[in-house]
């Protein structure tokens, strides 16, 4: 097995490194995957039949409470990924634990927000607005929850472990992607909230 | 304490949250709706590299090259999907 020493542990070896840049790849099917369903909600989010708005149902409080969180949750864990390049599992797992705690906030306020949409009479089968909305915004939260249990098992591994060839490797592809979820609620934010809101 | 927090990352922390607030803006000035989705395009374009760049490392190994490639080839088939979805769903219908 070939060992670079001059790479950060999570890199070392060439099967580590292969499994970062086959993650990027996935990273850019997801990009394509979030396309397609930002495709279909710039199409149809006029289409409101008889069910309300945008404009109507987004509350724009909740909407910065999940972002800041997510923002937030974003730089722990890049911070956590540099407190594991430092050797420091303790600080590596507080802010990994931040990091899952401030995506389970987020995702409290999206389950809050679409139970209060459903009260409003707006559900996945009233318009085709609001079909779209909730597989774009259901697809993200699914993510993240994907993330949260993800995330939740490498803090185990690491907890009992500590830091190695493959649970630094782990953490750091979990840090892609984290952040690459935090990028994707960008959009959303910003064109389906707050465009909608304008 | 502070090697834990590297000024790269707080800088950056706190360039995206001001990016964020200028987003959120556009819901409380008066602009049109054309300077309005300008100034969202540029703070999310903006807002993405960020990430990519300084949190995500993806310059930091031999393989960005490879890695750029990639994602601008990810990001040119979304917006291809994108725009060509709006082209020929509701700016072509006349």
């Amino acid at each position: 097995m070939k060992i670079n020493d001059a790479l950060p542990l999570e890199y070392r070896t060439e099967e580590n490194s292969n499994k970062i840049f086959g993650f990027w790849l996935f990273l850019g099917a997801e990009i394509v995957l979030f396309s397609t369903l930002f495709a279909v909600y710039l199409t149809l989010w006029n289409r409101t039949g008889s069910g309300p708005t945008g404009k109507d149902i987004f509350e724009i409080n909740g909407v910065i409470w999940e972002t800041v969180l997510l923002l937030t949750s974003s730089f722990t864990c890049g911070l956590g990924i540099h407190a594991m390049r430092l050797g420091l599992k303790k600080p590596m797992m507080i802010f990994f634990g931040i990091t899952l705690l401030m995506g389970l906030g987020f995702l409290g306020i999206e389950i809050t927000e679409f139970v209060n949409y459903v009260h409003e009479g707006a559900t996945l089968q009233t318009s085709a607005f609001l079909s779209s909305l909730f597989v774009l915004l259901g697809t993200h939260g699914l993510h993240v929850t994907m993330g949260f249990l993800w995330g939740a098992g490498i803090l185990i591994q690491i907890k009992r472990q500590g830091f190695t060839d493959e649970t630094t490797n782990k953490s750091f592809i979990f840090s892609l992607y984290w952040h690459f979820l935090d990028v994707v609620w960008i959009f959303i934010f910003s064109f389906v909230y707050l465009k909608g809101l304008m | 304490m502070a090697r834990l927090f590297p000024i790269r990352h707080v800088m950056g922390y706190i360039f995206s949250l001001v990016l964020s607030l200028v987003a959120l803006g556009v819901i409380y000035w008066d602009l049109t709706f054309t300077a309005g989705i300008v100034i969202l395009i540029i703070c999310a374009a903006i807002q993405a590299s960020l990430q990519l760049v300084l949190f995500m490392h993806i310059g930091e190994t031999s393989s960005k090259k490879q890695l750029y490639l990639n994602i601008a080839y990810a990001v040119f088939v979304g917006l291809v999907t994108v725009f060509g979805t709006l082209f020929t769903m509701i700016w072509g219908v006349r």
